[in-house]
């Protein structure tokens, strides 16, 4: 009843305000971006700024400078649309742009080094991971605020919200814990080990103890009943039951995987191994490896589109294509030589990738179903990651 | 019936939400900058709060704003609008957006202040309300002070002088049956062993880093030693034939080269290859013993042979070292502090090792070494005493041995150790036991001593040493040393041998070493044997790196 009475009172002040807004409007001019989803947005690292390009027409529709030094590492909008986000690594701070106006409006002070971000369901929370503040800062985006650093992490990346937005979960790349931040309170709750280290560790500490590489996200499955985590020195996946937050099922893969990418159809998971240049693709239903395939070194990120991944291995210039009904390898397509390829999205209609190619400050189209790509230049200096609101594939490093 | 159902209760809430939005009422208020000068112009927006957007699925962002602007006194206002939660929004050039949660109806006037948009590497641009206000009045430059103060203290307390430094630690926690992890202990976990990095903010200097950097490379590489050594002694029959190897001198070079790399954690593989070449007095004087320790390695002139190989590797905080391959078991045993080391200390063989040991040649073998770290030590060993032989069970050279470090109340450490060793590979009996002691009686002066006995046909072999090393003073530079020690060996076969010998080491550099040596030898008559006596000057330059 109180859900109701709540309904009413919502559903009466928004009719309320489409009254209003006959009267009450912005000026045509000061509206940059009607259509939220009709953009990439494109990071660019070294010119620190944030660069719109549309969907459509691969024309820039607009560009956000954030400041000298900024160094911005990954962008992402609000789920309602209304915001885009993005920490500047170098400046410490986090950045608020107004999505339809494509203007700066807030400069949030935030922990160190801030990277991958992520907002709440309800878009009321976007949580800032800081890798060398060991922290997560939480910015309410009501109030465009940061209220409260949540200390506690070892190198946090990748923050995941729970379906319900009642919890988050935060990848640790320096330990091997996803934590368990509890978002009514916006405290560091749990700690879930993915994995125990191996007792054979101890007679080869200089490999632990000289740089660790845990877990960069705990991935939802696209119903949001398990997480996965991937481990890059223990080689594992950890499957999480969200309802009990304890690990149901360890699954070995290749060595060091960087991350798991989820599949569109929720069938598979794909872990690329750094460490032996190949992809350990998991079947979700029997959380098994259904197939290990060859890939290239440095692999940044896996998208799906086409019926086909598409893996990005950063330093070859190539991206490993694989059919992900026969579980084959579908050939490579070569993007250029001496580029970098940094990360990419797919569009919500799953038929195109969009790759930040950072040598040559471009963004590579790749049409999923041919192969076929298309650069755009000149889109900002050291374009770094890429973002479509919507989109199933939006990552960064 | 359930369609008809859903259809009243829509429209119910549809009307019930047409009569909350028919409920309306203004809303007003101020736009002020940071210094309290109005804002004109500021763009007033009034939008549905985040929960409101989230439960609209499908719905434009931006389609239900209603925006204003402030007129030139700062004010403004909103007419006709309907009760409910909403997000109030104001902007204006060269300052950050406000924006705050409000509930209409609301009956007072809103005061909003904003804040200047600080861009990093950018001067904010004051608006012209702003800088007529920024005036360098007294009240603005305290403001300012202020300001800045409050940005040094925060300036202060989250910044450090040095860079802080990431890495790992192993640490213990304890982890449930549900793989969730704490810092302490709780009912039903179990303690693990896991990795994590932190961040610590320690001051270390530059060259500490290099030295760390340096040592941690060194660690994950195959280590190299090159020991090199050129021996030169010289012969002058004292006692004895004058026309036998008199006035006669003598050379031997040798250079081994190490191998060491850390495989695991307390596991190193160790293996060194040695080359030889020369004519030691050995060949043409013959005492029991050898006279240059060297001549012990010397297998074929100029050739390299593969003196030990093996594998090492400690258990239980390592209390417990086994050490397995190809190796010298005389180096596990019967050390001596003073008198164990033929390339920096004596030359004589006899002042080096003990001959009642028995084994000249190195072979495949083990030995375990355990240490509880309470002063005593034990050590077990075997090793195949003859390379000829077809199986190891018909060529066991073992030794056991048990050690004490001492301190006695006014002196130095001291080692006292006694072994047992056992041989099958001789016909008869071949038992043997020995004492070996070193004990440092000032900081300068260290005295040794070895005894054994050896089990021989119908008798005994018998040995004796004994001597002194300096070191630490009475030298020519701080890092010499020298020593004076006397063997002898009483066989049971009736001939007897006396061996001094005094030493001087200088330490030229860290790496290069020069050494003087007098031997004096004394052999009795056995049988047919003559008796002899020589005096053998030497010299040794060895080379270490």
């Amino acid at each position: 009843m109180l859900k109701a009475g709540r309904f009413v009172v919502i559903t009466g002040a928004i009719l309320g305000l489409v009254a209003a807004a006959a009267s009450y409007t912005l000026s045509a001019a000061d509206i940059k971006l009607a259509d939220p989803a009709s953009v990439v947005m494109i990071v660019n690292r070294d010119s620190n700024d944030i660069s719109f390009m549309d969907i459509k027409t691969h024309k820039m529709v607009g560009k956000v400078f954030l400041g000298n030094n900024v160094n911005p590492h990954m962008v992402m909008m609000s789920p309602d649309g209304r915001y885009v986000v993005t920490g500047g690594t170098r400046a410490n701070k986090a950045f608020i742009i107004d999505a339809k106006t494509l203007q700066l409006v807030k400069v949030i002070n935030v922990d160190i080094a801030p990277e991958h971000l992520s907002f709440s369901p309800d878009s009321r929370w976007y949580y800032q991971g800081n890798p060398e503040g060991d922290s997560i800062s939480v910015i309410d985006m009501v109030s465009l605020t940061k209220i409260k650093t949540i200390p506690g992490f070892a190198e946090p990346l990748n923050v995941t919200f729970s379906s319900d937005g009642s919890k988050a979960y935060v990848g640790n790349y320096g330990a091997h814990w996803v934590g368990v931040i509890d978002v009514r309170r916006h405290e560091l709750m749990k700690k879930i080990q993915v994995a125990e280290v191996p007792g054979v560790s101890k007679l080869d500490p200089a490999k632990y103890l000289g740089e660790i590489k845990g877990i960069n996200i705990a991935a939802p499955t696209n119903d949001g009943r398990f997480l996965y985590a991937a481990d890059g020195d223990l080689g594992v996946v950890g499957v999480i039951d969200p309802r009990e937050d304890k690990v149901i099922k360890v699954i070995r893969v290749g060595k060091n995987p960087w991350r798991i990418y989820m599949s569109h159809d929720g069938k598979y998971a794909i872990t690329p191994n750094n460490g032996d240049e190949t992809i350990s693709i998991i079947d979700l239903q029997a959380n098994k490896v259904a197939a290990t395939l060859e890939a290239g070194p440095d692999m940044t990120g896996v998208n799906f589109a086409a019926g086909k991944a598409f893996v990005i291995s950063s330093t070859s210039g190539f991206v490993y294509m694989y059919d992900m009904n026969t579980l084959r390898p579908a050939g490579r397509i070569k993007i250029g030589t001496n580029v970098q390829l940094e990360t990419a999205t797919t569009d919500t209609k799953d038929e195109k990738l969009y790759l930040a190619e950072s040598t040559t400050n471009s963004v590579v189209i790749i049409d999923g179903k041919t192969g076929q790509f298309e650069k755009v230049a000149n889109v900002g200096l050291f374009p770094w990651g890429t973002h479509i609101m919507d989109s199933k594939d939006n990552y960064c490093h | 019936m359930q369609r008809f159902r859903v259809g009243v209760a829509s429209v119910v809430v549809l009307l019930t939400a047409v009569a909350a939005a028919a409920q309306t009422s203004s809303v007003s208020g101020k736009v002020t900058n940071k210094e309290g000068a109005v804002v004109a112009n500021a763009t007033v927006s009034l939008v549905p709060p985040p929960s409101a957007m989230a439960s609209m699925p499908g719905m434009r962002p931006g389609a239900t704003d209603i925006s204003v602007q402030s007129g030139a006194d700062g004010t403004f206002q909103f007419d006709k609008i309907p009760a409910g939660q909403f997000i109030l929004q104001v902007d204006a050039p060269g300052q950050s957006r406000s924006s705050q949660q409000i509930t209409v109806p609301t009956t007072q006037a809103l005061a909003i202040s904003l804040e200047p948009l600080e861009v990093p590497g950018a001067e904010a641009s004051p608006t012209a309300a702003g800088a007529a206000a920024a005036a360098p009045t007294v009240d603005a430059l305290l403001e300012r002070i202020r300001t800045l103060e409050q940005r040094l203290t925060e300036f202060e307390s989250t910044t450090v002088l040095s860079e802080p430094e990431t890495r790992v630690k192993r640490i213990e926690i304890w982890v449930d049956k549900d793989g969730n992890q704490y810092d302490h202990q709780v009912a039903g976990s179990k303690r693990e062993v896991t990795y994590e990095r932190e961040r610590a903010y320690r001051r270390q200097t530059i060259n500490e880093k290099i030295e760390q950097a340096l040592s941690d490379e060194k660690d994950r590489n195959v280590g190299i030693g090159v020991d090199a050594t050129t021996v030169t002694q010289f012969a002058g029959r004292t006692t004895g034939d004058q026309a036998l190897a008199n006035k006669n001198a003598y050379a031997l070079a040798s250079a081994d080269l190490f191998f060491t790399a850390k495989l695991a954690q307390h596991t190193i593989f160790f293996a060194d290859v040695v080359a030889l070449s020369g004519s030691p007095p050995d060949r043409q004087i013959p005492t029991l013993t050898l006279l240059n320790g060297y001549t012990a390695r010397l297998v074929n002139q100029n050739e390299l042979n593969l003196r030990e190989a093996w594998l090492r590797t400690e258990f239980f905080g390592q209390r417990l070292a086994l050490v397995a391959g190809r190796l010298d078991l005389t180096n596990y045993f019967d050390h001596n502090a003073a008198a164990n080391d033929e390339t920096t200390q004596f030359l004589a063989d006899a002042l080096v090792n003990n001959p009642t040991l028995g084994l000249s040649s190195n072979g495949t073998g083990f030995a375990t070494v355990f240490d509880p770290k309470n002063g005593f030590n034990f050590k077990f060993g075997i090793q195949q005493s003859n390379p000829d032989a077809d199986n190891l069970s018909d060529s066991i050279y073992s030794l056991a041995e048990a050690g004490y470090v001492a301190r006695p109340p006014g002196l130095g450490e001291g080692n006292y150790r006694v072994w047992y060793r056992w041989d099958n590979s001789a016909e008869s009996r071949a038992n043997a036991v020995g004492i070996s002691l070193d004990q440092r009686l000032f900081p300068r002066l260290t005295v040794f001593a070895r005894v054994g006995s050896a089990e021989v046909l119908d008798g005994h072999d018998r040995f004796y040493s004994a001597g002194v090393q300096i070191q630490n003073g009475l030298v020519f530079n701080p890092l010499d040393s020298w020593g004076i020690g006397y063997a002898q060996i009483n066989p049971f076969s009736g001939r007897n041998e006396k061996l001094f010998e005094g030493y001087y080491n200088f330490r030229l550099t860290e790496r290069l070493r020069l050494s003087f040596n007098l031997e004096r030898v004394l052999d009795s008559a056995e049988g047919d044997q003559p008796k002899f006596g020589y005096f053998l000057p030497g010299v040794r330059l060895q080379a270490s790196f």
